[in-house]
C-alpha cells in the first residue's frame, strides 16, 4: 500500500488563465503543467506606445493603462511528442487581455511503433470579447513513421474576440530524405460562437487530414502533395488583426495573373514606389521558393493558405508578410514573431 | 475451486461482450433509415428519381464550374522559353513538381492525377455532410452552416452554393409537385425539413437581408442564438433531396461523386485536354468504378466533424482560380 495519496496529475494537461487584477493590469492566475507539457512564461511586456484599449475594443472600454502582452512558450520534453503521448491544454483569456503563444523550434513528432497509436494534442482556447490570442509557433515536423492528430477549438464568447492563428506542418527530416513518409497527420481547427445561454455556432472549421491508409485508393501519396514540402493555414478575425487581415487580402489581389505575359519588361524600377518594390521583391522571392498561397475572406475571417517548396521559404515569405504590415508588431510586440525569425 | 471461478468469470466477461455488440448494433439500427428500397427495376420509382437526378440536362448548372482543373493545368504548364523576350518567369507560379520525375506529362495523364485528387477532395470535404444529410435531414440548417464554415475558398463556395440553389430550384419548380405532397409512403420528416429550408431561406431573400460575408474583423453575429444565414450548399441538399426522391442512400452517395467525376471530365472536354471519346472511356474505366465505390465506403461512417481536406495543394488551386489571366470556368 502506498502512503501517499491517489496522484490527481493528469499527464499532458495544462491550464492557462490570464485574467484581469481590478482595476485593469492583466495577470497571469494561472499556469500549470504536467509532463509531457511544460509551459513557460517569460515576464510580460508593455507595449512601447501603448494604446488605448479602446482602440481596438469593442467591450466596454476601460481606463487608459499601458498594454501589458504575456507571453507563454509551449514546450515538450526532447522537444517532440512521443508515440502515445497526448498534450491537453486549456487556455482562458479574460477581457482585454492579449496572450502570445509561441513554441521553442518545430514540435517533432517521432515514429510509432504501430500506426493505431496516435500521439494527440488538444488545445482549447476560451476568449472574452476584445481578448486577443496570437499563435505563431514553428512548423509541426511528424518523422517518418509518426502518427499524430491535434485540434485546436477557439470558442469566442459572443463571437466576439481576435485571432491570429498559424498552423502549419513540413514534410519531415528534408535533410534525411523524409517526404510526407509519416502514417498520419490530422490538423483541425475549429472557432466556435458562444452565446450567452451557451449555445454554440460553427463559424470555422479548417480541417487537414493526411492519412497514408488511404493512399492505396487514392494514387501515391507523395503525389499528392505535388512537390510542397510545406503547408499551412493562417487564420485572421477581430478588429485587432483587421489591418493584416485587409493586407493579405489586397496583396492577394496584387498578384500578377497566372500564365499572362508581362508586357512592361522595360519599365525602369527606379519608378516604383518603395511599397511596390518592396512588394516585388517578394513576389519574386515566391517565385524562387515555389511558394503559392490564397487569402479569402468569408464570415468574418480572413484564411490565408499557403504552400512552399521548403520550410525556409514558407517562414521567409510569412515574416516578411506579417512584419511588412507592421500592426502585429505594434499590437503584441516583436516577441509574437519569434518563431518567423 | 479455482476453475470453477475462472469458468463463471469467462461466462460472464462473454456476456458483457455479446451485450455490448448488441447495444451497438441497436444503435445502428436506429441511426440508420428505414431499409430503402433498392434502384433495381422491382422498384421501378428509386430507379426513376436515378435516372432524373444522373441525366446531365438536370439544370445545376454544373457545367460551369471545372473545381479546380483550369487552375491545376495553368499552374502545372511548362513555363515559355528563356529566350522568349516577352516571358518572364514571375508571371508564371510554376508549382514545384514541374521538373519531377514522379508528376504526370501528358494532358490525359494529368487529367487521371487530377480526377483522383479532385474526387479524393469533394469525398473528404462533402461525402460526410450529404450522408448526415440524408439521415438526418430535420438538421440541414445545421449542416449548411456548418458546411459553410467548413467551406473558407470563395471560388468553392461559389461554385457549391450555384448549384445548390440550381437543385433547390429545380425540387420548387419541378419535383415537388410529384414528390412532394400527398402519397403513401412519402417521407414526411425530409420533405418537412426541406418545406421549412425553403421558407426561411425565401424569408431572408424577401426581407433583403445583407449577407454580410465580406469585410474583415468580428462581425459579431446575425444572431447568435443559431440563426445564421442560410446559404443551401449542394451537398447537404443533395442528401436530403435523394432521400425525398427515395433514392437509396448508397446510389445517392455513389450518384455525387459520378456526378462531380461526369463534371471535371467535361470541363477537361471543353478546355481541350482529352477529347469526347477519350472522356467517356475515362468515366466507363474500372478505375473510376473501383475508386468511387471504395470512396463511398471509406466515408460511410465518418461524422461531418471527421469531413475535411485529404488534398491540401487543391485549396490553393482552387483559391488561386480568380487570379488566372484567362478562364472558361467560374471555379
Amino acid at each position: 500500500m502506498s502512503p501517499f495519496g491517489a496522484s490527481t496529475s493528469r499527464p499532458g494537461h495544462g491550464t492557462i488563465v490570464l485574467s484581469i487584477l481590478p482595476p485593469s493590469t492583466p495577470v497571469l492566475e494561472t499556469l500549470s503543467y504536467q509532463y509531457p507539457l511544460k509551459l513557460i512564461a517569460p515576464d510580460a511586456i508593455p507595449l512601447p506606445e501603448p494604446s488605448q484599449i479602446g482602440d481596438f475594443t469593442d467591450g466596454p472600454t476601460l481606463p487608459y493603462s499601458p498594454l501589458l502582452v504575456h507571453t507563454v512558450f509551449i514546450l515538450t520534453y526532447g522537444g517532440g511528442l512521443v508515440a502515445g503521448d497526448t498534450i491537453d491544454l486549456h487556455i482562458t483569456l479574460a477581457p482585454t487581455t492579449r496572450l502570445a503563444l509561441l513554441t521553442q523550434g518545430s514540435t517533432k513528432i517521432f515514429k510509432t511503433p504501430s500506426r493505431d497509436l496516435v500521439s494527440g494534442q488538444r488545445m482549447s482556447v476560451d476568449l472574452s470579447p476584445s481578448s486577443a490570442l496570437c499563435y505563431l509557433p514553428d512548423p509541426v515536423q511528424p518523422f517518418a513513421h509518426s502518427a499524430f492528430s491535434q485540434v485546436q477549438t477557439y470558442n469566442l464568447e459572443g463571437g466576439q474576440g481576435s485571432l491570429c492563428v498559424c498552423d502549419w506542418v513540413c514534410e519531415g527530416r528534408s535533410a534525411r530524405g523524409e517526404k510526407w513518409s509519416f502514417y498520419s497527420y490530422a490538423s483541425k481547427n475549429e472557432v466556435w460562437a458562444v452565446s450567452s445561454n451557451g449555445a454554440r455556432r460553427l463559424l470555422l472549421r479548417d480541417n487537414l487530414i493526411l492519412d497514408k491508409s488511404d493512399s492505396r485508393a487514392g494514387g501515391g501519396f507523395v503525389e499528392r502533395m505535388d512537390g510542397f514540402g510545406v503547408f499551412g493555414t493562417l487564420i485572421l478575425y477581430g478588429p485587432v488583426f483587421s489591418a493584416l487581415g485587409s493586407y493579405f487580402l489586397s496583396e492577394f489581389t496584387s498578384l500578377p495573373r497566372i500564365g499572362g505575359r508581362k508586357w512592361d519588361i522595360g519599365v525602369a524600377e527606379a519608378e516604383l514606389s518603395a511599397g511596390e518594390m518592396r512588394r516585388v521583391t517578394r513576389q519574386r522571392q515566391e517565385a524562387e521558393d515555389g511558394l503559392i498561397w490564397t487569402a479569402a475572406s468569408h464570415r468574418g475571417f480572413v484564411l490565408v493558405k499557403f504552400g512552399a517548396r521548403e520550410v525556409e521559404g514558407a517562414r521567409r515569405w510569412l515574416s516578411g508578410m506579417v512584419r511588412g504590415e507592421g500592426s502585429v508588431v505594434r499590437s503584441f510586440g516583436e516577441r509574437a514573431l519569434l518563431c518567423l525569425k | 475451486m479455482t476453475s470453477i471461478n475462472t469458468d463463471r468469470q469467462s461466462l460472464q466477461d462473454e456476456i458483457a461482450n455479446l451485450e455490448q455488440r448488441l447495444q451497438d448494433l441497436k444503435s445502428k439500427l436506429a441511426n440508420n433509415p428505414q431499409p430503402p428500397p433498392s434502384a433495381d427495376p422491382s422498384n421501378p420509382i428509386a430507379l426513376h428519381a436515378l435516372l432524373l437526378l444522373s441525366d446531365s440536362a438536370l439544370p445545376l448548372g454544373s457545367f460551369a464550374f471545372s473545381s479546380g482543373l483550369e487552375s491545376y493545368l495553368a499552374h502545372h504548364r511548362p513555363s515559355p522559353s528563356p529566350h522568349n523576350h516577352y516571358s518572364n518567369s514571375s508571371n508564371s507560379h510554376i508549382s514545384p513538381s514541374i521538373s519531377s520525375t514522379s508528376t504526370p506529362t501528358t494532358p490525359i495523364q494529368s487529367l487521371h492525377h487530377f480526377l483522383r485528387l479532385s474526387l479524393s477532395t469533394i469525398a473528404s470535404t462533402s461525402l460526410p455532410y450529404v450522408l448526415a444529410a440524408y439521415r438526418s435531414p430535420d438538421e440541414i440548417e445545421t449542416l449548411d452552416n456548418d458546411f459553410d464554415a467548413s467551406t473558407p475558398c470563395t471560388v468553392a463556395r461559389r461554385a457549391s452554393v450555384a448549384q445548390g440553389r440550381a437543385l433547390l430550384a429545380v425540387w420548387e419548380r419541378a419535383f415537388r409537385g410529384i414528390y412532394g405532397d400527398g402519397g403513401g409512403d412519402m417521407d414526411a420528416v425530409a420533405v418537412e425539413a426541406l418545406g421549412g429550408f425553403q421558407r426561411r431561406m425565401r424569408e431572408e431573400v424577401g426581407s433583403g437581408s445583407e449577407k454580410g460575408k465580406g469585410g474583415v474583423g468580428g462581425l459579431g453575429l446575425e444572431g447568435v442564438d443559431g440563426q445564421g444565414l442560410l446559404n443551401a450548399h449542394l451537398a447537404p441538399l443533395w442528401g436530403v433531396i435523394t432521400r425525398v426522391l427515395r433514392v437509396p442512400i448508397r446510389d445517392a452517395a455513389y450518384l455525387f461523386l459520378f456526378s462531380h467525376a461526369r463534371t471535371v471530365v467535361s470541363a477537361a472536354v471543353r478546355a481541350s485536354v482529352l477529347g469526347p471519346y477519350q472522356a467517356q472511356g475515362v468515366l466507363a474505366s474500372a478505375e473510376l468504378q473501383k475508386r468511387i465505390r471504395e470512396l463511398v465506403g471509406e466515408y460511410w461512417d465518418v461524422g461531418i466533424g471527421g469531413a475535411g481536406q485529404t488534398v491540401p495543394v487543391m485549396d490553393l488551386w482552387v483559391g488561386r482560380h480568380e487570379k488566372l489571366y484567362s478562364r472558361i470556368f467560374n471555379s
